[in-house]
């Protein structure tokens, strides 16, 4: 099938030809789901080498899996998140991660301060993010930086919506408690 | 008294931490090119085989085929013929030309096909039987 008609179709078809040996399907799959499993990995771990490790092992179970794929089971990303959000969970568990690679901040330029306060305030929420429980972690991930309902999650996470809900509410609750010391550097303006 | 200079130190409120998450998404992390390629590469390889290359059913060998289509003739020397002819073209496809010339000789010196086909003198077949 020609490139254009492939990329219009959903992942669980192109998955379908990827197991008989569609080599566009392949190409396709792994520009649309590489990015998503890299980011979700590299919030997890703020690690690139670490994220790098888990992107490659999560897609090559995904490509394992897809001879056997059961099409009635749950979407291809939501499979694909929550392997990578296991592996991720299990190389914090066994590294003790904390904090790994902090986002850099680029050197001052004028006219830059938007763009530096942008990058301070990434650079806050990454390392406070890295503090929190793992699970608690990952919900917030999945919720704010993946832009994922609280169902997909609860399907991702193989909790209840309910266990999502409280989990974010956790999160913010300790995220805007770390981050509340550095409002004021932050560019954030204190209410009368 | 309200303590809004303290309470707003204590905490962020949603809207406050909408814009943290907002900056972080701005500073997405990217693939590395190499990275990308490598995860193109381990796709193909992993990638089974087109089904059209595994479901072609295994080829019979040359005998067999042969004797297969011997089977479809009543008579065994018409079958015999076809026989020799197949199996004269498989020669001459597999041998090199000095080999074909000498199979050749053989070919037009033998007195009788059952003397080519290397059948025993009890069963004997002449030309005139073909």
């Amino acid at each position: 099938m020609a490139l254009d008609a492939s990329q219009s179709l959903p992942d669980d078809k192109l998955l379908a030809r990827f197991a008989q040996g569609d080599r566009i399907a392949a190409e396709i799959l792994t520009a649309r789901l590489a990015p998503l499993v890299f980011k979700q990995a590299f919030r997890m771990l703020s690690d690139r080498s670490e994220a790098e490790d888990v992107t490659q092992e999560s897609l090559l179970r995904l490509w394992r899996a897809a001879p056997d794929w059961d099409f009635n089971q749950a979407k291809v990303t939501t499979w694909l998140y929550r392997v990578t959000a296991n592996l991720c969970i299990d190389r914090i568990r066994k590294e003790k991660h904390s904090c790994g690679e902090v986002l850099e901040i680029a050197d001052a330029a004028p006219g830059m301060e938007h763009q530096l306060q942008t990058q301070a305030r990434a650079v806050a929420l990454q390392t406070a993010l890295q503090k929190l429980p793992e699970r608690q972690r990952q919900a917030m991930i999945l919720r704010h930086l993946q832009d994922l309902s609280n169902p997909e999650i609860s399907d991702i996470m193989e909790i209840s919506i309910e266990a999502v809900e409280s989990l974010i509410a956790r999160g913010k609750r300790t995220l805007a408690g770390a981050l509340a010391p550095q409002k004021k550097a932050l560019g954030f303006q204190d209410e009368q | 008294m309200s303590n809004k200079k303290n309470d707003s130190k204590a905490s962020l409120d949603d809207q406050e931490l909408k814009l943290f998450f907002d900056a972080l998404q701005q500073e997405e992390p990217e693939i590395d090119p190499d990275f990308y390629a490598h995860l193109q590469s381990q796709a193909i390889t992993a990638m089974p085989q087109p089904i059209h290359a595994w479901a072609t059913p295994r080829q019979a060998g040359l005998i067999e085929r042969i004797a297969r289509a011997v089977k479809q003739f009543d008579s065994w020397p018409a079958g015999l013929g076809l026989t020799m002819v197949g199996a004269a073209g498989v020669i001459i496809g597999m041998n090199p030309p000095d080999t074909i010339l000498d199979l050749t000789t053989a070919y037009f010196q033998a007195e009788s096909l059952s003397e080519l086909a290397g059948m025993n003198d009890d069963e004997t077949l002449f030309w005139e039987d073909t």
